[in-house]
């Protein structure tokens, strides 16, 4: 240490006293370096776990980023069902959710449920615990189905996803697909399309008519959806699955990718999206929707409320038809899932909690507040008319053939900015369907490797 | 003095790495152990000299400012330094990445394209708006009374009152495909022209370069306004006796008039050209494609969604490295005219 000290007039005669002690201060910082960063603690062996609610009063903490009533209204059926359990809702707004979500964790304000938007590093930080002992407790791996599960499975370092360990429980699906104006579909004698051919048609319909054929925003990348729907259909769903969970091997560099990003890029040259969707955010394309500009749009349930309420009866939903009539029908989705902390105070009523949103009772709460259920789906009903009605159906269809797949957003921490980024130069022709395509799958490999 | 080196790592030691955000501050050090530390050092650094004691107690009236500027800037931005060094997620051990980061920064055709981006803003934070004051400026005169000049300078000055979000938000709005901007093309028969401005390739670069434009005029043309009114009246007379027109009186009055407030515009406008996040981040996210990516973006994203702190962090310190030299040199230009 004492070589580091500065000769007195060595560097700034005329200010010794001040060079020392800016000297002093640099050495003493820089002799505090170290390895950025804790490695994570190593697992204990798995804690006892009950299933038993406390009688006593005590609160459990939420951290959400749900917009939706779902949370919020769990929590209330939840407080109403054991009165002596206080939820403290925490709602931080999606943007910063998942910046702040690891250090929340890892603080000593560690709620006893969070929300997961993605994986992230949060699993391989130890910053979460493993939910297999409920899982068997409860016996969730028979009253939900492998398929959901598996979404928020992955191995101790959160690569390899859709195996391992159970690292969240949904509340609720959300499910991404074709948003109809039945006004506009009449008035063009458009019905709802069987086969993927009967969709361009449409297309092509509406656009010869002077109809807009399909809204999109695209200031935040949706086009992915569209992009994805179209691989997910040309592809299968478990070649998909497989590429959003980092399958090693897998790749969107094929003919099937190709030719969906290929659609996506032959439907903006002929006018079927938008020209100014680059510069058109979510709310500026459903607000555009509602008032009959559109014959379609490509989005999830999280709007389905919404448009309900602005074209009551007068919009209907489906999921991208496939090749043929008879092919599976794909979804793309995800669920609202919680997390149980490694910090949690109150672990078991967490479960109990993650327990209590695989209930009939549970399941019209998220039906109702847009989301589909994690269980007993078939219980929940639908008013006639409403879009809702149509999610049911399509929800039911992607279950029965078992293809929801994940968000290709997720599939990497940076993924959705690629996908943005990306997703306009398509739009806009300012890359080929091939260079897009290599840019993801580039991400991905330094995502996977 | 061994007491004293001690003593500073530990005072200055930040807090632990686990709670803690590239660049978020250390906790302020307990101000007892360094002050010791810097009296003794002071002492003993001028005792072979025979400095006025008066000097030395002066920088005694230093020690509070300098430990807050440490603690919050500087010792920050050192650390930033340090993890700038390093592979890491923010969150697990990190690995020693040498100059890996640093060569990633040069190199990635994204990342410096972010910068290059940066001294485009230039233009429009700097140049559009100094230009547009000076003249301004010149127009409004002199003017001290009248309740119209007292509206034009507030109205101008908003602007830099509104939080610069709520600016991105707002023009977010104007730009949209049915939004102002659209609507007065149209009245004026211009609808071929309309388009969603922050989405067109483009055009998004100029959109938001001329929103920094419109922050920024208002803080030049108050700058200026409040220089040409301590010019001395007499140098306007003798020119106007001379027979100097007023674009004339403007160029040998006015102009060598406002050379120091200039530099500061000059200065503080570069900075926030180059610093610039908000309303890039709140109009357009960096689309579409890259076309508007500023490296304040790509620090943020880099840290908080991509887990590669230590690739924000060298970001940070070539982008501040950047800052530096820029206004170092603006600081020369002005000195070396005046």
């Amino acid at each position: 240490m004492p070589s580091s000290t500065p000769t007195p007039g060595h560097r700034s005669p005329r200010r010794p006293a001040l060079a020392a002690c800016a000297a002093l201060l640099v050495a003493g910082l820089m002799s505090a370096c170290g390895t950025p960063g804790t490695a994570p603690a190593s697992s204990a062996a798995a804690p006892a776990v009950s299933t038993a609610v406390p009688n006593d009063k005590v609160t459990l903490s939420v951290l959400s980023s749900d917009t939706s009533e779902t949370t919020k209204a769990l929590s209330a059926a939840f407080e109403k069902k054991y009165p002596n359990v206080t939820v403290d809702f925490r709602f931080t707004g999606v943007d910063s959710y998942d910046t702040s979500l690891d250090l929340t964790l890892g603080s000593d304000s560690a709620p006893d449920l969070a929300l997961l938007n993605k994986l992230g590093n949060t699993a391989k930080a130890g910053l979460i615990r493993d939910l297999g002992p409920y899982v068997d407790a409860y016996g969730w791996d028979k009253t939900v189905s492998a398929s959901e599960l598996d979404q928020w499975r992955a191995d101790n370092q959160g690569k390899a996803l859709g195996v391992g360990k159970l690292w969240a429980a949904p509340a609720g699906f959300s499910l991404v697909g074709v948003y109809y104006n039945k006004d506009v579909a009449a008035k063009l004698g458009i019905e709802p399309p069987k086969t993927l051919a009967e969709f361009e048609q449409d297309l092509a319909k509406a656009k010869a008519a002077g109809e807009l054929p399909i809204q999109m925003p695209n200031m935040q990348g949706q086009s992915s959806y569209l992009f994805q729907a179209l691989t997910n259909t040309f592809q299968g769903p478990d070649k998909s699955t497989a590429w959003a969970f980092g399958s090693p091997g897998s790749t969107l560099e094929n003919d099937s990718a190709t030719r969906a990003a290929q659609k996506v890029a032959d439907w903006a040259k002929q006018g079927y999206l938008p020209s100014g969707a680059n510069g058109t955010d979510g709310a500026g394309a459903m607000s555009a929707f509602t008032k009959g500009q559109g014959l379609f749009m490509f989005d999830g349930n999280w709007d389905a409320t919404a448009v309900d309420k602005a074209l009551p009866g007068k919009a209907g939903f489906f999921t991208l038809p496939g090749e043929s009539a008879t092919a599976p029908s794909t979804g793309v989705g995800t669920s609202l899932a919680y997390a149980i902390p490694t910090k949690a105070k109150h672990p078991d009523l967490a479960a109990a909690f993650l327990d209590f949103m695989t209930t009939p009772e549970a399941a019209a709460i998220e039906f109702a507040s847009g989301y589909m259920p994690v269980a007993q789906a078939e219980s929940v009903k639908a008013p006639d008319n409403s879009i809702l009605a149509d999610y049911a159906a399509a929800w039911a269809g992607v279950a029965k053939s078992n293809g929801l797949v994940p968000y290709f957003n997720n599939s990497t921490p940076t993924m959705n900015d690629t996908l943005t980024s990306q997703g306009q130069q398509l739009v806009a022709g300012k890359t080929s369907p091939a260079d897009y395509l290599k840019a993801l799958q580039d991400d991905w490999q330094k995502g996977h490797k | 003095m061994t007491a004293a080196h001690q003593q500073a790592p530990r005072t200055a030691a930040p807090a632990p790495a686990r709670t803690q955000r590239a660049g978020a501050a250390p906790a302020a050090p307990p101000a007892g152990g360094l002050a010791t530390s810097h009296r003794q050092r002071s002492a003993t650094a001028s005792s072979g000299r025979s400095g006025p004691r008066r000097q030395r107690v002066a920088y005694l009236y230093l020690l509070p400012a300098l430990l807050l500027y440490t603690a919050f800037v500087i010792a920050p931005w050192l650390h930033t330094l340090e993890l700038s060094f390093y592979r890491w997620d923010g969150v697990t051990a990190g690995t020693w990445a040498g100059l890996d980061n640093y060569r990633q920064v040069l190199t990635d055709p994204q990342l410096m394209g972010s910068l290059w981006h940066a001294l485009g803003y230039i233009g429009f934070y700097t140049v559009l708006p100094i230009a547009a004051g000076l003249v301004l400026a010149a127009v409004i005169g002199r003017a001290r009374q009248g309740r119209n000049f007292a509206v034009a300078r507030t109205v101008l000055f908003l602007p830099q009152i509104v939080p610069l979000v709520a600016v991105g938000v707002i023009w977010r709005w104007m730009y949209a495909q049915d939004g102002t901007v659209n609507q007065l093309l149209d009245a004026v028969g211009l609808h071929s022209w309309t388009r969603a401005w922050l989405g067109d390739f483009t055009w998004a670069y100029v959109a938001v370069g001329l929103v920094g434009s419109w922050v920024m005029l208002g803080l030049c043309l108050v700058l200026f306004q409040a220089g040409i009114q301590k010019i001395d009246t007499s140098l306007y007379e003798a020119a106007r006796i001379d027979g100097a027109g007023p674009v004339r009186e403007f160029l040998s009055v006015t102009l060598p008039g406002l050379r120091a407030e200039i530099g500061v515009a000059v200065t503080v406008t570069v900075i926030s050209a180059l610093a610039s996040f908000d309303v890039v981040y709140v109009t357009t996210g960096g689309g579409p494609g890259d076309t508007t990516t500023v490296p304040g973006l790509l620090i943020y994203r880099l840290a908080f969604t991509g887990g590669e702190v230590g690739t924000a962090c060298a970001l940070a310190v070539v982008l501040s490295l950047l800052i530096s030299l820029v206004v170092l040199a603006i600081g020369r230009l002005t000195r070396e005219r005046a």
